[in-house]
Protein backbone atom coordinates (compact mmCIF):
# COMPACT_ATOMS: atom_id res chain seq x y z
CA UNK A 1 0.00 0.00 0.00
CA UNK A 2 3.18 2.68 0.11
CA UNK A 3 3.89 4.78 2.86
CA UNK A 4 3.02 7.65 4.32
CA UNK A 5 5.39 10.89 4.24
CA UNK A 6 5.38 14.38 6.39
CA UNK A 7 7.98 16.46 5.98
CA UNK A 8 7.63 19.04 8.98
CA UNK A 9 9.96 22.22 8.54
CA UNK A 10 12.71 20.48 7.30
CA UNK A 11 15.88 22.72 7.35
CA UNK A 12 19.66 21.65 6.37
CA UNK A 13 22.41 24.30 6.91
CA UNK A 14 26.31 23.60 5.98
CA UNK A 15 27.79 26.45 7.60
CA UNK A 16 26.11 29.61 6.40
CA UNK A 17 25.14 27.90 3.49
CA UNK A 18 20.91 27.10 3.62
CA UNK A 19 20.69 23.70 1.34
CA UNK A 20 17.12 23.14 2.39
CA UNK A 21 14.85 26.13 4.68
CA UNK A 22 11.87 25.06 6.31
CA UNK A 23 10.55 22.28 3.73
CA UNK A 24 7.08 20.95 4.73
CA UNK A 25 5.00 18.77 2.82
CA UNK A 26 3.03 15.48 2.69
CA UNK A 27 3.19 12.94 0.69
CA UNK A 28 0.17 10.23 0.68
CA UNK A 29 0.41 6.58 0.69
CA UNK A 30 0.84 4.71 -2.88
CA UNK A 31 1.50 7.87 -4.89
CA UNK A 32 4.42 8.83 -7.05
CA UNK A 33 5.62 11.74 -5.72
CA UNK A 34 8.11 14.38 -7.83
CA UNK A 35 10.45 16.71 -6.51
CA UNK A 36 11.88 18.73 -9.33
CA UNK A 37 14.03 21.79 -9.28
CA UNK A 38 17.08 23.38 -10.71
CA UNK A 39 20.24 22.28 -9.70
CA UNK A 40 21.00 22.89 -5.74
CA UNK A 41 17.88 23.24 -4.95
CA UNK A 42 18.26 21.03 -2.16
CA UNK A 43 16.38 18.06 -3.98
CA UNK A 44 19.44 15.33 -3.09
CA UNK A 45 19.77 17.14 0.43
CA UNK A 46 16.14 16.72 1.10
CA UNK A 47 16.65 12.82 0.28
CA UNK A 48 19.75 12.47 2.08
CA UNK A 49 17.39 13.19 4.70
CA UNK A 50 14.54 11.36 4.50
CA UNK A 51 16.59 8.31 4.10
CA UNK A 52 18.61 8.77 7.66
CA UNK A 53 22.17 9.62 5.79
CA UNK A 54 21.79 13.19 6.86
CA UNK A 55 20.27 14.64 9.92
CA UNK A 56 18.43 18.10 9.41
CA UNK A 57 19.98 20.73 11.03
CA UNK A 58 16.32 21.18 12.28
CA UNK A 59 12.71 19.71 11.85
CA UNK A 60 11.71 16.34 11.21
CA UNK A 61 10.73 13.46 8.91
CA UNK A 62 7.84 11.01 9.69
CA UNK A 63 7.19 7.95 7.35
CA UNK A 64 4.07 6.39 8.73
CA UNK A 65 4.54 8.51 11.71
CA UNK A 66 8.25 7.44 12.87
CA UNK A 67 10.69 9.92 12.96
CA UNK A 68 13.54 9.48 11.02
CA UNK A 69 15.27 11.11 13.35
CA UNK A 70 14.56 9.67 16.40
CA UNK A 71 14.09 5.88 14.42
CA UNK A 72 16.66 6.21 11.70
CA UNK A 73 17.02 2.47 11.64
CA UNK A 74 13.46 1.40 11.57
CA UNK A 75 12.78 3.87 8.91
CA UNK A 76 15.29 2.38 6.79
CA UNK A 77 13.82 -1.02 6.91
CA UNK A 78 11.03 0.41 5.33
CA UNK A 79 12.57 1.94 2.02
CA UNK A 80 14.29 1.06 -0.41
CA UNK A 81 16.89 4.23 -1.93
CA UNK A 82 18.45 4.77 -5.62
CA UNK A 83 21.07 7.16 -4.92
CA UNK A 84 21.70 9.28 -7.74
CA UNK A 85 24.66 8.22 -10.39
CA UNK A 86 23.91 4.22 -9.34
CA UNK A 87 26.68 3.70 -6.45
CA UNK A 88 27.38 0.23 -6.32
CA UNK A 89 30.37 -2.11 -5.67
CA UNK A 90 31.67 -2.39 -9.52
CA UNK A 91 33.95 -5.49 -8.26
CA UNK A 92 30.67 -7.53 -7.43
CA UNK A 93 28.42 -9.73 -9.95
CA UNK A 94 25.36 -8.89 -10.14
CA UNK A 95 23.77 -11.50 -8.30
CA UNK A 96 26.56 -11.95 -5.62
CA UNK A 97 25.64 -7.84 -4.93
CA UNK A 98 21.90 -8.38 -4.61
CA UNK A 99 22.51 -10.90 -2.34
CA UNK A 100 24.70 -8.98 -0.48
CA UNK A 101 22.57 -6.15 -0.10
CA UNK A 102 19.55 -8.86 0.87
CA UNK A 103 21.46 -9.97 3.39
CA UNK A 104 21.74 -6.24 4.56
CA UNK A 105 18.31 -5.87 4.57
CA UNK A 106 17.27 -8.73 7.19
CA UNK A 107 16.80 -11.46 3.96
CA UNK A 108 17.28 -15.01 4.40
CA UNK A 109 16.73 -18.45 3.05
CA UNK A 110 14.21 -19.00 0.40
CA UNK A 111 13.25 -15.63 0.87
CA UNK A 112 16.16 -14.03 -0.15
CA UNK A 113 16.32 -16.51 -3.07
CA UNK A 114 13.26 -15.73 -4.29
CA UNK A 115 13.53 -11.61 -4.18
CA UNK A 116 17.00 -11.98 -5.95
CA UNK A 117 15.15 -14.11 -8.94
CA UNK A 118 12.32 -11.99 -9.09
CA UNK A 119 14.38 -9.00 -8.97
CA UNK A 120 16.04 -10.15 -11.83
CA UNK A 121 13.13 -11.18 -13.67
CA UNK A 122 11.34 -8.41 -13.02
CA UNK A 123 14.04 -5.65 -14.08
CA UNK A 124 15.33 -7.58 -17.17
CA UNK A 125 18.66 -8.84 -15.85
CA UNK A 126 18.85 -12.31 -16.88
CA UNK A 127 21.45 -11.82 -19.35
CA UNK A 128 23.85 -9.82 -16.94
CA UNK A 129 23.59 -11.63 -13.80
CA UNK A 130 26.52 -13.31 -14.31
CA UNK A 131 28.66 -10.52 -14.98
CA UNK A 132 30.60 -8.02 -13.05
CA UNK A 133 28.78 -4.39 -12.23
CA UNK A 134 31.70 -2.79 -13.68
CA UNK A 135 31.12 -4.01 -17.09
CA UNK A 136 27.52 -3.04 -17.37
CA UNK A 137 26.19 -0.41 -19.19
CA UNK A 138 24.99 2.71 -17.16
CA UNK A 139 21.42 1.25 -18.01
CA UNK A 140 21.99 -2.40 -16.67
CA UNK A 141 23.57 -0.16 -13.62
CA UNK A 142 20.73 1.81 -12.91
CA UNK A 143 18.46 -1.35 -13.29
CA UNK A 144 20.61 -3.38 -10.78
CA UNK A 145 20.26 -0.19 -8.37
CA UNK A 146 16.18 -0.05 -8.84
CA UNK A 147 16.53 -4.14 -7.98
CA UNK A 148 18.52 -3.69 -4.81
CA UNK A 149 16.23 -1.37 -3.67
CA UNK A 150 13.09 -3.54 -4.00
CA UNK A 151 14.62 -6.65 -2.81
CA UNK A 152 13.09 -6.29 0.36
CA UNK A 153 9.38 -4.93 -0.73
CA UNK A 154 9.51 -2.13 0.58
CA UNK A 155 6.54 0.75 1.27
CA UNK A 156 8.82 3.32 0.20
CA UNK A 157 11.26 3.48 -2.98
CA UNK A 158 13.04 6.62 -3.03
CA UNK A 159 14.75 7.79 -6.49
CA UNK A 160 17.12 10.42 -7.19
CA UNK A 161 17.91 11.64 -10.62
CA UNK A 162 17.34 8.11 -12.45
CA UNK A 163 17.52 8.59 -15.88
CA UNK A 164 21.33 10.67 -15.56
CA UNK A 165 23.39 9.74 -18.30
CA UNK A 166 20.85 7.40 -19.93
CA UNK A 167 19.88 7.06 -23.91
CA UNK A 168 16.56 7.88 -24.75
CA UNK A 169 15.87 4.48 -25.19
CA UNK A 170 16.55 3.97 -21.45
CA UNK A 171 14.97 6.74 -20.68
CA UNK A 172 11.58 5.36 -21.56
CA UNK A 173 11.87 1.87 -20.10
CA UNK A 174 12.77 3.00 -16.70
CA UNK A 175 10.36 5.65 -16.64
CA UNK A 176 7.67 2.67 -17.22
CA UNK A 177 9.20 0.63 -14.50
CA UNK A 178 8.70 3.81 -12.31
CA UNK A 179 5.42 4.53 -12.72
CA UNK A 180 4.54 0.09 -12.65
CA UNK A 181 6.04 0.72 -8.73
CA UNK A 182 3.11 3.20 -7.94
CA UNK A 183 -0.22 2.16 -5.99
CA UNK A 184 1.67 -0.99 -4.49
CA UNK A 185 4.73 1.41 -3.24
CA UNK A 186 5.23 5.00 -2.36
CA UNK A 187 7.52 6.72 -4.99
CA UNK A 188 9.41 9.63 -4.05
CA UNK A 189 11.08 11.02 -7.30
CA UNK A 190 13.62 13.62 -7.47
CA UNK A 191 14.70 15.02 -11.07
CA UNK A 192 15.31 18.21 -12.69
CA UNK A 193 13.91 16.23 -16.07
CA UNK A 194 10.53 17.88 -16.23
CA UNK A 195 9.35 15.62 -18.84
CA UNK A 196 10.16 12.92 -16.29
CA UNK A 197 8.31 14.22 -13.60
CA UNK A 198 5.04 15.35 -16.36
CA UNK A 199 5.00 11.43 -17.10
CA UNK A 200 5.62 9.52 -13.86
CA UNK A 201 4.24 11.40 -10.89
CA UNK A 202 0.92 12.09 -9.60
CA UNK A 203 1.81 15.80 -7.85
CA UNK A 204 5.16 17.15 -7.91
CA UNK A 205 6.92 19.72 -5.48
CA UNK A 206 8.87 22.67 -7.20
CA UNK A 207 12.10 23.24 -4.65
CA UNK A 208 14.01 26.54 -5.86
CA UNK A 209 17.48 27.58 -3.73
CA UNK A 210 16.05 25.18 -1.00
CA UNK A 211 12.75 26.56 -0.70
CA UNK A 212 9.50 24.98 -1.77
CA UNK A 213 8.00 26.93 -4.24
CA UNK A 214 4.88 25.01 -4.79
CA UNK A 215 2.84 21.56 -5.00
CA UNK A 216 1.17 21.10 -8.26
CA UNK A 217 -1.19 17.72 -9.51
CA UNK A 218 -0.56 16.30 -12.45
CA UNK A 219 -3.98 17.79 -13.67
CA UNK A 220 -2.96 21.42 -12.65
CA UNK A 221 0.08 21.07 -14.90
CA UNK A 222 -2.22 20.49 -17.28
CA UNK A 223 -4.80 23.10 -17.12
CA UNK A 224 -1.47 25.42 -16.56
CA UNK A 225 0.26 24.30 -20.15
CA UNK A 226 2.97 22.39 -19.74
CA UNK A 227 5.35 21.29 -16.48
CA UNK A 228 7.71 23.35 -18.40
CA UNK A 229 6.21 26.39 -18.19
CA UNK A 230 4.74 26.54 -14.88
CA UNK A 231 8.50 26.11 -13.89
CA UNK A 232 9.84 28.82 -15.83
CA UNK A 233 7.23 30.52 -14.61
CA UNK A 234 7.54 29.88 -10.97
CA UNK A 235 11.29 30.29 -10.63
CA UNK A 236 11.34 33.67 -12.54
CA UNK A 237 9.23 34.58 -9.92
CA UNK A 238 11.33 33.43 -7.34
CA UNK A 239 14.19 35.36 -8.94
CA UNK A 240 12.23 38.44 -8.81
CA UNK A 241 11.93 38.59 -4.66
CA UNK A 242 14.59 40.21 -3.31
CA UNK B 1 28.63 -13.12 13.96
CA UNK B 2 25.47 -11.44 12.70
CA UNK B 3 24.43 -12.54 9.59
CA UNK B 4 24.57 -8.72 8.12
CA UNK B 5 27.91 -8.80 9.68
CA UNK B 6 29.09 -11.63 7.86
CA UNK B 7 27.73 -10.29 4.92
CA UNK B 8 29.41 -7.21 5.42
CA UNK B 9 32.96 -8.67 6.38
CA UNK B 10 32.38 -11.08 3.01
CA UNK B 11 31.91 -8.13 1.15
CA UNK B 12 34.74 -6.46 2.19
CA UNK B 13 36.94 -9.41 1.96
CA UNK B 14 35.83 -9.77 -1.77
CA UNK B 15 36.46 -5.71 -2.20
CA UNK B 16 40.22 -6.72 -0.99
CA UNK B 17 41.00 -9.26 -3.25
CA UNK B 18 39.66 -7.84 -6.19
CA UNK B 19 42.99 -5.18 -6.19
CA UNK B 20 45.98 -6.16 -7.38
CA UNK B 21 46.75 -4.28 -4.18
CA UNK B 22 46.41 -7.29 -1.98
CA UNK B 23 48.55 -9.75 -3.98
CA UNK B 24 51.22 -7.29 -4.54
CA UNK B 25 51.36 -6.19 -0.68
CA UNK B 26 51.23 -10.23 0.18
CA UNK B 27 53.97 -11.08 -2.50
CA UNK B 28 56.50 -8.37 -1.35
CA UNK B 29 55.74 -8.91 2.40
CA UNK B 30 56.54 -12.87 1.99
CA UNK B 31 59.46 -12.55 -0.17
CA UNK B 32 60.78 -9.36 2.14
CA UNK B 33 60.46 -11.22 5.12
CA UNK B 34 61.36 -14.57 3.82
CA UNK B 35 65.14 -12.97 2.16
CA UNK B 36 65.60 -11.08 5.35
CA UNK B 37 64.73 -14.30 7.66
CA UNK B 38 67.48 -16.52 6.05
CA UNK B 39 69.78 -13.31 5.41
CA UNK B 40 70.01 -13.44 9.55
CA UNK B 41 70.39 -16.55 9.71
CA UNK B 42 73.12 -16.61 7.61
CA UNK B 43 74.77 -14.03 9.68
CA UNK B 44 74.34 -15.97 12.56
CA UNK B 45 75.21 -19.48 11.06
CA UNK B 46 78.64 -17.79 9.61
CA UNK B 47 79.46 -16.28 12.92
CA UNK B 48 78.99 -19.64 15.05
CA UNK B 49 81.56 -20.87 11.96
CA UNK B 50 83.98 -18.10 12.63
CA UNK B 51 83.81 -18.59 16.53
CA UNK B 52 84.13 -22.54 15.96
CA UNK B 53 87.06 -22.29 13.26
CA UNK B 54 89.15 -20.40 15.36
CA UNK B 55 88.59 -22.90 17.95
CA UNK B 56 89.73 -25.79 15.97
CA UNK B 57 92.61 -23.49 14.91
CA UNK B 58 93.42 -22.98 18.24
CA UNK B 59 93.93 -27.02 18.80
CA UNK B 60 90.25 -28.59 18.97
CA UNK B 61 86.64 -27.97 19.09
CA UNK B 62 84.96 -26.37 22.13
CA UNK B 63 81.44 -25.02 21.93
CA UNK B 64 82.33 -22.88 25.24
CA UNK B 65 84.41 -20.78 23.01
CA UNK B 66 80.78 -18.89 20.84
CA UNK B 67 80.56 -15.95 23.17
CA UNK B 68 77.47 -15.84 24.70
CA UNK B 69 75.80 -13.25 23.24
CA UNK B 70 75.82 -14.52 19.87
CA UNK B 71 72.90 -16.62 20.33
CA UNK B 72 69.91 -17.35 17.93
CA UNK B 73 67.67 -14.70 20.03
CA UNK B 74 70.40 -11.58 19.36
CA UNK B 75 71.73 -12.75 15.58
CA UNK B 76 68.15 -14.18 14.45
CA UNK B 77 65.24 -13.30 16.09
CA UNK B 78 65.69 -9.84 17.43
CA UNK B 79 67.09 -8.41 14.23
CA UNK B 80 64.12 -10.39 12.07
CA UNK B 81 61.51 -8.61 14.72
CA UNK B 82 63.01 -5.42 13.67
CA UNK B 83 62.83 -5.95 9.78
CA UNK B 84 59.76 -7.49 10.33
CA UNK B 85 57.89 -4.45 11.53
CA UNK B 86 59.37 -2.34 9.25
CA UNK B 87 58.15 -4.19 6.17
CA UNK B 88 54.15 -4.47 8.03
CA UNK B 89 55.18 -0.35 8.33
CA UNK B 90 55.98 0.01 4.71
CA UNK B 91 53.54 -1.91 3.19
CA UNK B 92 50.05 -2.22 5.48
CA UNK B 93 49.41 1.98 4.79
CA UNK B 94 48.75 0.09 0.64
CA UNK B 95 45.89 -1.99 1.98
CA UNK B 96 44.07 0.44 4.84
CA UNK B 97 43.98 3.73 2.51
CA UNK B 98 40.98 2.72 0.60
CA UNK B 99 39.30 0.84 2.73
CA UNK B 100 36.71 3.77 4.01
CA UNK B 101 38.15 6.18 1.54
CA UNK B 102 37.59 4.56 -1.20
CA UNK B 103 34.03 4.27 -0.03
CA UNK B 104 33.43 7.26 0.58
CA UNK B 105 34.91 8.84 -2.62
CA UNK B 106 32.60 6.47 -4.57
CA UNK B 107 29.92 7.19 -2.40
CA UNK B 108 28.68 3.84 -1.53
CA UNK B 109 28.99 4.53 1.75
CA UNK B 110 25.71 6.19 1.01
CA UNK B 111 24.06 2.57 0.24
CA UNK B 112 25.21 0.49 2.96
CA UNK B 113 24.03 3.26 5.45
CA UNK B 114 20.34 4.05 4.70
CA UNK B 115 19.80 0.04 4.81
CA UNK B 116 19.41 0.31 8.02
CA UNK B 117 23.34 -0.99 8.92
CA UNK B 118 24.49 0.67 11.95
CA UNK B 119 27.63 2.63 11.27
CA UNK B 120 29.41 0.40 14.02
CA UNK B 121 29.19 -2.64 12.19
CA UNK B 122 30.55 -1.47 8.77
CA UNK B 123 33.00 -0.50 10.76
CA UNK B 124 33.74 -3.50 12.47
CA UNK B 125 33.12 -5.57 9.59
CA UNK B 126 35.81 -3.15 7.65
CA UNK B 127 38.52 -3.83 10.79
CA UNK B 128 37.73 -7.74 10.96
CA UNK B 129 38.66 -7.81 7.37
CA UNK B 130 41.87 -5.71 7.31
CA UNK B 131 43.45 -7.68 10.78
CA UNK B 132 42.25 -11.46 8.56
CA UNK B 133 44.62 -10.09 5.88
CA UNK B 134 47.42 -8.81 8.03
CA UNK B 135 47.33 -12.51 10.14
CA UNK B 136 47.40 -14.20 6.38
CA UNK B 137 50.04 -11.98 5.19
CA UNK B 138 52.05 -13.10 8.47
CA UNK B 139 51.01 -16.43 8.37
CA UNK B 140 52.29 -17.00 5.03
CA UNK B 141 55.10 -15.25 5.58
CA UNK B 142 55.50 -17.65 9.06
CA UNK B 143 55.75 -21.07 6.53
CA UNK B 144 59.71 -20.97 5.70
CA UNK B 145 61.15 -19.44 8.80
CA UNK B 146 58.84 -21.91 10.89
CA UNK B 147 60.46 -24.56 8.66
CA UNK B 148 63.48 -23.55 9.18
CA UNK B 149 63.40 -23.07 12.95
CA UNK B 150 61.81 -26.52 13.63
CA UNK B 151 64.61 -28.55 11.48
CA UNK B 152 67.08 -27.01 13.43
CA UNK B 153 65.92 -26.60 16.43
CA UNK B 154 66.86 -22.84 16.89
CA UNK B 155 63.65 -22.37 19.34
CA UNK B 156 60.33 -22.89 17.57
CA UNK B 157 58.84 -20.75 21.06
CA UNK B 158 60.94 -17.79 20.46
CA UNK B 159 59.02 -17.45 16.51
CA UNK B 160 56.11 -18.08 17.63
CA UNK B 161 56.24 -15.21 20.58
CA UNK B 162 58.17 -13.37 17.73
CA UNK B 163 55.27 -13.95 15.21
CA UNK B 164 52.55 -13.04 18.25
CA UNK B 165 54.36 -10.14 18.94
CA UNK B 166 54.41 -8.73 15.19
CA UNK B 167 50.64 -9.81 15.15
CA UNK B 168 49.62 -7.49 17.64
CA UNK B 169 51.49 -4.66 15.88
CA UNK B 170 50.37 -5.15 12.63
CA UNK B 171 47.04 -5.01 13.75
CA UNK B 172 47.65 -1.79 16.19
CA UNK B 173 49.28 -0.31 13.01
CA UNK B 174 46.68 -1.69 10.56
CA UNK B 175 44.02 0.16 13.11
CA UNK B 176 45.37 3.16 12.87
CA UNK B 177 46.03 2.74 8.56
CA UNK B 178 42.10 2.58 9.18
CA UNK B 179 41.21 5.24 11.34
CA UNK B 180 43.14 7.70 8.88
CA UNK B 181 40.99 6.25 5.68
CA UNK B 182 38.15 7.38 7.59
CA UNK B 183 38.87 10.42 7.99
CA UNK B 184 39.15 11.58 4.43
CA UNK B 185 38.13 10.42 0.76
CA UNK B 186 41.45 10.96 -0.79
CA UNK B 187 43.28 7.57 -0.87
CA UNK B 188 46.79 9.17 -0.45
CA UNK B 189 46.07 11.52 2.32
CA UNK B 190 44.87 8.69 4.17
CA UNK B 191 48.19 6.31 3.58
CA UNK B 192 50.29 9.49 3.89
CA UNK B 193 48.68 9.58 7.76
CA UNK B 194 49.24 5.75 8.01
CA UNK B 195 52.68 6.30 6.95
CA UNK B 196 53.65 9.24 9.36
CA UNK B 197 51.77 8.47 12.54
CA UNK B 198 53.13 5.11 13.37
CA UNK B 199 56.67 6.69 12.40
CA UNK B 200 55.99 8.93 14.89
CA UNK B 201 55.29 6.83 17.79
CA UNK B 202 57.56 4.08 16.59
CA UNK B 203 60.16 5.12 18.78
CA UNK B 204 60.88 8.06 21.68
CA UNK B 205 64.23 7.08 22.39
CA UNK B 206 66.15 9.57 20.82
CA UNK B 207 63.72 12.20 22.92
CA UNK B 208 65.30 10.53 25.91
CA UNK B 209 68.65 13.03 25.91
CA UNK B 210 66.49 16.37 26.22
CA UNK B 211 63.57 14.62 28.32
CA UNK B 212 62.88 14.20 31.81
CA UNK B 213 63.29 10.69 33.28
CA UNK B 214 59.92 10.21 34.03
CA UNK B 215 58.66 11.78 30.69
CA UNK B 216 60.96 9.42 28.84
CA UNK B 217 60.14 6.41 30.99
CA UNK B 218 56.35 7.24 29.99
CA UNK B 219 57.34 7.86 26.15
CA UNK B 220 59.03 4.86 26.16
CA UNK B 221 55.48 3.02 27.01
CA UNK B 222 53.49 4.34 24.36
CA UNK B 223 56.17 3.81 21.39
CA UNK B 224 55.24 0.85 19.45
CA UNK B 225 58.61 -0.41 19.66
CA UNK B 226 58.78 -1.26 22.94
CA UNK B 227 56.08 -3.87 23.08
CA UNK B 228 57.07 -5.71 20.37
CA UNK B 229 60.56 -5.72 21.19
CA UNK B 230 59.61 -8.06 24.26
CA UNK B 231 58.04 -10.33 22.37
CA UNK B 232 61.28 -10.87 19.85
CA UNK B 233 63.01 -11.72 23.39
CA UNK B 234 60.14 -14.78 24.02
CA UNK B 235 58.46 -12.76 26.52
CA UNK B 236 54.58 -12.67 26.17
CA UNK B 237 53.07 -10.24 28.41
CA UNK B 238 49.91 -8.95 29.16
CA UNK B 239 50.15 -5.21 29.16
CA UNK B 240 51.58 -5.41 25.83
CA UNK B 241 48.48 -6.96 24.71
CA UNK B 242 46.77 -4.27 26.42
CA UNK B 243 48.42 -1.59 24.47
CA UNK B 244 48.11 -3.05 20.74
CA UNK B 245 44.12 -3.75 22.07
CA UNK B 246 43.98 0.18 23.42
CA UNK B 247 45.36 1.30 19.72
CA UNK B 248 43.11 -1.20 17.82
CA UNK B 249 39.94 0.60 20.36
CA UNK B 250 40.58 3.68 19.57
CA UNK B 251 41.55 3.06 15.64
CA UNK B 252 37.50 1.48 15.46
CA UNK B 253 35.90 4.39 17.46
CA UNK B 254 37.47 7.13 15.50
CA UNK B 255 36.23 5.16 12.14
CA UNK B 256 32.51 5.08 13.80
CA UNK B 257 32.96 8.68 15.08
CA UNK B 258 33.42 9.94 11.59
CA UNK B 259 30.66 7.88 10.05
CA UNK B 260 28.32 9.72 12.40
CA UNK B 261 30.48 12.64 12.41
CA UNK B 262 29.69 13.52 8.35
CA UNK B 263 25.28 12.09 8.87
CA UNK B 264 25.36 15.20 11.32
CA UNK B 265 27.51 17.40 9.72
Amino acid sequence: MGAKIEAKEVTKRFGNHVALSNLSLEIGEGEIFGIIGPNGAGKTTFLRILTGYWLPSSGDVCVDGLSVVKNRFTVQKRLGYVCEQPKLYTDHGVRTFLRMMGELRGLKGVALDEAIEQAIERFGLEEVQRRRIGVLSKGFRQRVSLAQALLHDPPLIVIDEPTVGLDPRQQIELRRMIQALGGRHTVLLSTHHLREAEVCCDRVALLDRGRLVQIATAEEVEMGGTLETLFLELTEREEEKP
Amino acid sequence: MTRRLWALFRKELRTLFASPIAYIVLTAFVALTGVYFFQHLLTYNRLLFVFQSEAIGAGGFDAGTVPLQVNSLNELFIPASNDFSLFLLAVLPLVTMRVFAEERAHGTDELLLTTSIRPWEVALAKHLSTYVFVFLMLAVSAIYPAAVVAKSRLGMEHLLALYMGQLGYGVAVAAIGLACSSLTQSQIVAAVLAYAIPFMILDFTWLHPVLSEGIAELLNELALQSHFDSFARGVIELRRGIYFGGIVALGFTISVGSMEFTRAR
